[in-house]
């Protein structure tokens, strides 16, 4: 039978005193704690095959990881790779492999498991990011298990923010060959169960590379994607972790066991014209113009973020190194003008009130004011309000005349300027763009190694957009996440990324209850 | 002996107080319809950004919605555009499910067993899932909505049109006209369709509040008319999510709604017992 000797009970009796001195409590609170599973709601998960996805990526990074990250500021930093190096000619990337890591079923994270990884997404991925780049691709070596080299027909600039995205899977993952159902990660999470479109449940790596990490026994996905919904849960205590819609931050803001955090980078607002096969008479630029004219981006930015809202013309906020200050203050719809676009309107023949503008939309309140505003210069609106898939269906059949969307955060600029590429992915909510000089624009600045040549190639091409009007910028918001007191270690991202090389779920834990 | 000796020298149910609020309702709502609009004067469609979620004043007696519109202007539309919608879906189950049920059932054989079958299979399923399928794909607007709605509620007045029809056709006086040399198409104008009639305006009573609670569930799913138009449906979805911050917006489209349903079926259960001549019959015995 055990019986304290004298020495172990006053161990016990010093140790209990320290855990009660006042100083050393909340110190003690706050070291993160192991254990729990972390409530967490944020965008869908479209495919368990994560080199398939073209859908958010608001999910995958926390059972897959890739070579590089994108860290909170923007930047591109390695990640499953220790180093990387680009040659002075952009052609050929070298990337030094993490020692030590192991994939969720034990397998080594070699150089062979990533060539193996980049050449099924070279053959097998047709759509999405990675589809252009890995044109451009000559080959890809693997001269010993801890060196990966992709040699380059010609230079791509978005090449290290792309592979971001470029998962790194054990070949071993079921489906392999055809579509992975399991993937085999390296992640700090395991790909558990899945049911689409409602939750995933992702216990904890064991032995994930990252030493100590993550704190959590799992985490518990709700991919229902109802931001309204989620503010609810989460003052309620359902949830740990959400994203919320801007509409509830007042009342989230106001409950003190509740942060809000926005992600990084930000969703841009714009109006698109059908640019594939334009009706009469939104086929005519000055007519266009005269539209662009009925947007009042103050009140349409205020509407949407209120005071968060960044009003501007360009797909870049201020501050980003994309953004041009001269073209911003240039900007001829920095105001609305209403007297000017119905000259304009008078001036082309077009008499509003025998027009009706076809508008197609998400559900989203913000196109109501787009509509309302359009309805001002006299034209009569068709809207059409539908969710993601009928709205996606619906643009593409290229029979509307305007649509008032927006586009979320992206790991490089590039990703804006190839939707509006004659080959780009999705192009639908830029209204299908068809110029061959804008092409030739964009691909000029993404094969750019001279960042700041680069940037004034862009600018260039984002001029031409301007001048086409084929999408209109209204402004810029971030998308916000409300996090629970009882979490520690949380921060959101510069996309929407749940794990990141300097954040993320890894570094998430819970709190003990007072 | 024709039903309509049966209706004389019996006291049918008249007005009673219980019947004087729901029928005054009624009558305020399709009053605020038809000529509410033109006495409100405020566009309920005319967005105010500054004043956005504001809680009832002299301004605004109903406060303002999340695009700043006027509650109350919205509420009259309203009003109009979920009558109007629900007569039309009125209109149309009857057309499609009592006229076509009427013909069916006289005709009888393959056309009558086609029909039924068809009626059945509509029938299988719950009417606000049936609705919603058939707006996706009729697509927006008042009009194909209110043929969802024909579609969807058409089954009980082709059930009733066949069981009163039978009911009818079998009946002693029906036999006499028949006897005395009357046409099949003068026994269906001047003896049964006088004597049915009742139990379509009792069904039309039910279906009509069905109709209207149908279209607001599918303005409340984002269905149904253009997202700007005020229906009851609509309101009540768009101003659910700033419930604690503006509840005006929501209890208003809530009441008028519950209400107008609530005074439509009584006054429907009050018709039912003043048309229903089988009752009658029965309240003599």
């Amino acid at each position: 039978m055990f019986r304290p000797t004298r020495r172990t009970l006053v161990a016990w009796g010093l140790g209990a005193a320290l855990l009660a001195t006042p100083a050393l409590a909340p110190a003690l609170a706050n070291e993160p704690q192991y254990g729990g599973t972390l409530r967490f709601a944020t965008l869908g998960l479209d495919t368990a095959d994560p080199h398939r996805h073209t859908g958010s990526i608001a999910v995958q990074q926390a059972y897959a990881e890739a070579l590089t990250s994108i860290a909170d500021d923007g930047s591109v930093k390695p990640w499953l790779a220790e180093s990387f190096s680009v040659t002075d000619d952009g052609t050929a990337y070298t990337f030094t492999l993490r020692d030590g890591v192991t994939f969720h079923n034990g397998e080594v994270m070699d150089a062979d498991a990533v060539k193996a990884n980049f050449e099924r997404i070279k053959a097998n991925v047709t759509k999405g990011w990675l589809a252009s780049a890995m044109k451009l691709v000559d080959g890809f070596e693997a001269p010993d298990d801890r060196t990966f080299v992709v040699k380059m027909q010609e230079p791509y600039a978005a090449f290290l923010s792309l592979i971001s995205e470029a998962w790194i899977l054990s070949p071993q993952s079921p489906g392999w060959d055809d579509t992975i159902t399991t993937p085999i990660g390296t992640g700090p999470f395991v790909f558990g169960e899945w049911t689409p479109q409602v939750e995933l449940i992702a216990p904890k790596h064991e032995a994930y590379w990252q030493e100590g990490l993550p704190y959590l026994d799992a985490v518990h996905f709700d991919l229902r994607d109802a931001a309204d919904e989620n503010a609810l849960a989460l003052r309620s205590g359902d949830l740990h972790v959400a994203r919320v819609s801007r509409d509830a931050l007042p009342e989230l803001r106001a409950d003190e066991a509740i942060d809000v955090q926005f992600l990084k980078d930000t969703t841009w607002y714009f109006w698109s014209f059908n640019n594939r096969s334009p009706n009469p008479p939104f086929d005519n630029l000055k007519v266009r113009e005269a539209v662009a004219l009925a947007l009042d981006k103050s009140a349409y930015m205020n509407f949407i973020a209120g005071a968060d809202g960044i009003v501007t013309n360009q797909m870049a906020i201020p501050g980003n190194f994309y953004h041009d200050a001269d073209l911003h203050a240039s900007g001829a719809h920095a105001k609305p003008n209403l007297t000017q676009a119905k000259e304009i309107l008078a001036q082309e023949g077009v008499d509003p009130s025998t027009v009706t503008v076809e508008m197609v939309s998400w559900q989203t309140p913000y196109a109501e004011v787009a509509a309302q505003m359009v309805k001002e210069l006299g034209f009569d609106v068709n809207h059409r309000a539908l969710d993601d898939l009928g709205a996606q269906n619906a643009l593409g059949a290229y029979d509307w005349d305007l649509a008032p969307m927006a586009s979320g955060p992206r790991a490089d600029i590039f990703l804006r300027f190839v939707r509006f590429m004659s080959d780009g992915p999705n192009p639908v909510l830029w209204g299908g763009v068809q110029d061959e000089a804008l092409d030739a624009l964009i691909n000029a600045g993404v094969t750019t190694v001279d960042a700041q040549e680069r940037r004034a190639i862009y600018l260039k091409a984002w001029q031409h957009i301007m001048d086409n009007y084929y999408t209109v910028v209204a402004g810029h918001a971030s998308n916000a996440f409300g996090v629970r007191d009882d979490v520690g270690g949380f921060t959101t991202g510069f996309t929407w990324s749940p794990n990141r090389v300097d954040g993320g779920l890894a570094f998430t834990h819970l709190k003990p209850a007072d | 002996m024709s039903v309509s000796t049966v209706r004389r020298g019996v006291r049918r149910p008249g007005f009673s107080l219980s019947l004087v609020l729901p029928v005054g309702f009624v009558a305020l709502v399709v009053a605020a319809a038809v000529i509410g609009p033109q006495l409100v004067g405020v566009d309920p469609l005319a967005q105010n950004l500054l004043s956005r979620n504001e809680g009832p004043s002299a301004a605004f007696p109903l406060g303002t919605d999340h695009l700043g519109r006027d509650v109350l202007a919205r509420l009259i539309v309203g009003a109009r555009l979920s009558l109007w919608t629900g007569f039309l879906g009125l209109f149309a189950a009857l057309l499609i499910g009592g006229v076509l049920g009427l013909i069916a059932t006289m005709v009888r054989g393959p056309f009558e067993l086609a029909f039924f079958g068809a009626v059945d299979l509509v029938r299988a399923m719950p009417g606000v899932l049936l609705a919603l399928l058939l707006v996706v794909a009729l697509g927006a607007g008042i009009g194909p909505v209110a043929l969802a709605l024909g579609i969807t509620f058409a089954p009980f007045f082709a059930h009733v049109a066949r069981a009163t029809y039978r009911r009818e056709h079998g009946m002693t006086y029906v036999t006499a006209a028949r006897t005395f040399g009357a046409s099949e198409r003068w026994i269906l104008s001047f003896h049964i369709l006088p004597n049915i009639s009742g139990a379509f305006v009792t069904m039309a009573a039910i279906i009509l509040p069905r109709c209207i609670v149908t279209e607001s569930v599918l303005s409340f799913l984002g269905l149904g008319v253009e997202p700007d138009t005020p229906t009851w449906g609509r309101m009540i979805a768009q101003a659910a999510r700033f419930l604690e911050r503006n509840p005006t917006a929501v209890l208003a489209p809530v009441l008028a709604l519950s209400l107008f349903t609530l005074s439509l079926t009584l006054v429907g259960d009050r018709l039912r017992a003043r048309f229903d001549p089988w009752r009658l019959v029965g309240s003599r015995s």
